[in-house]
């Protein structure tokens, strides 16, 4: 058999997808403080990158409405995890950003559903190739903690 | 006393009129291992396409093609190998049939008939590779599905870095 570390319980698709929100919602605001220490191309890909996050949780909150649930929303303020004052420290807030917005993603990819798991699947996907810009450099597990 | 009892089990059963599956509700352990679950065989398949990824890898270095980055994505696939060989747990005399004959197909061929390995063929593979464990995990158990999609986003991430 395939070795098991999942929950017992199914994971709840409201709660997956409350959680992408809640990540998608921190990078927006995030891309905001990080753009506003970049320049020329950097600051043209956290542009886009910020539209993205945008599109992102609109689809997510159509997605909640649509299971009949409310879609959780954005705090006004979020505490930063450490300092930004540059453009290194603007791209590393910005890889830690998506590194949030992939774990979360990799929770949707737990829930039964297969369509909503490929959704997170290939949101998890576009998190770590933005992660991974920002980084420099690929990761080997994406989204998981490898305790 | 145990030869005889054994022997004496098929009259005594015979007697009662049961036979051994009308006794156990399990799985007979007397009718040799068990099938591979989905799970298994979905696992060992991607177990599989990663062999065959990593030999992929290992040729186009071989060749000196572009060995920096080349060497750091296949030490990223080695730890996919690792840790897709880590969920796979097989009951001896399992017999767990290949689904991915191209991959030992890949692991067995001659250095004069393998195909050359280009950056433009590795990238295509990363590709394929993401998009394939992304159709494996709709159907396999979560945190397996969680790992498929976490080396699926490796893999994709793999493609930019190769140029993509």
């Amino acid at each position: 058999m395939a070795g098991h570390g999942g929950a017992a319980n199914p994971v709840s698709a409201v709660g997956a997808l409350q959680a992408a929100l809640a990540a998608e919602d921190a990078a927006i605001f995030g891309y905001g403080v990080a753009g506003a220490h970049l320049s020329g191309s950097r600051q043209s890909a956290a542009e886009r990158y910020w539209t993205g996050h945008n599109k992102a949780r609109d689809t997510l909150t159509a997605m909640i409405s649509g299971l009949g649930a409310s879609p959780a929303a954005a705090q006004a303020f979020y505490r930063l995890p450490f300092p930004v004052h540059d453009t290194a420290s603007a791209m590393e807030l910005a890889a830690y950003l998506e590194d949030g917005v992939t774990r979360a993603y990799l929770g949707i990819v737990a829930v039964s559903d297969q369509r909503l798991r490929t959704f997170g699947a290939l949101a998890m996907q576009a998190a770590a190739k933005r992660a991974a810009f920002w980084r420099g450099s690929t990761e080997a597990f994406p989204g998981l903690s490898l305790s | 006393m145990l030869a005889a009892s054994a022997a004496a089990l098929p009259v005594l059963l015979a007697t009662a009129g049961c036979r051994s599956s009308q006794l156990f509700a399990g799985p007979d352990p007397l009718a040799g291992p068990p099938s591979p679950s989905p799970d298994v065989i979905t696992l060992q398949a991607v177990i599989s396409a990663e062999q065959a990824m990593i030999r992929l890898y290992q040729t186009a270095l071989d060749s000196g093609l572009r060995g920096g980055i080349l060497a750091g994505l296949l030490a990223q696939h080695r730890q996919h190998l690792g840790r897709l060989r880590a969920r796979l747990i097989v009951p001896a005399g399992t017999v767990v049939p290949s689904a991915v004959p191209s991959a030992t197909a890949i692991a067995h061929a001659s250095p004069s008939t393998a195909p050359r390995v280009t950056v433009a063929r590795l990238r295509a593979a990363e590709r394929t590779s993401a998009a394939t464990l992304v159709r494996r995990l709709a159907t396999v158990e979560p945190s397996l599905a969680q790992l498929f999609a976490s080396i699926a986003a490796s893999d994709a991430t793999h493609v930019v870095a190769l140029g993509g």
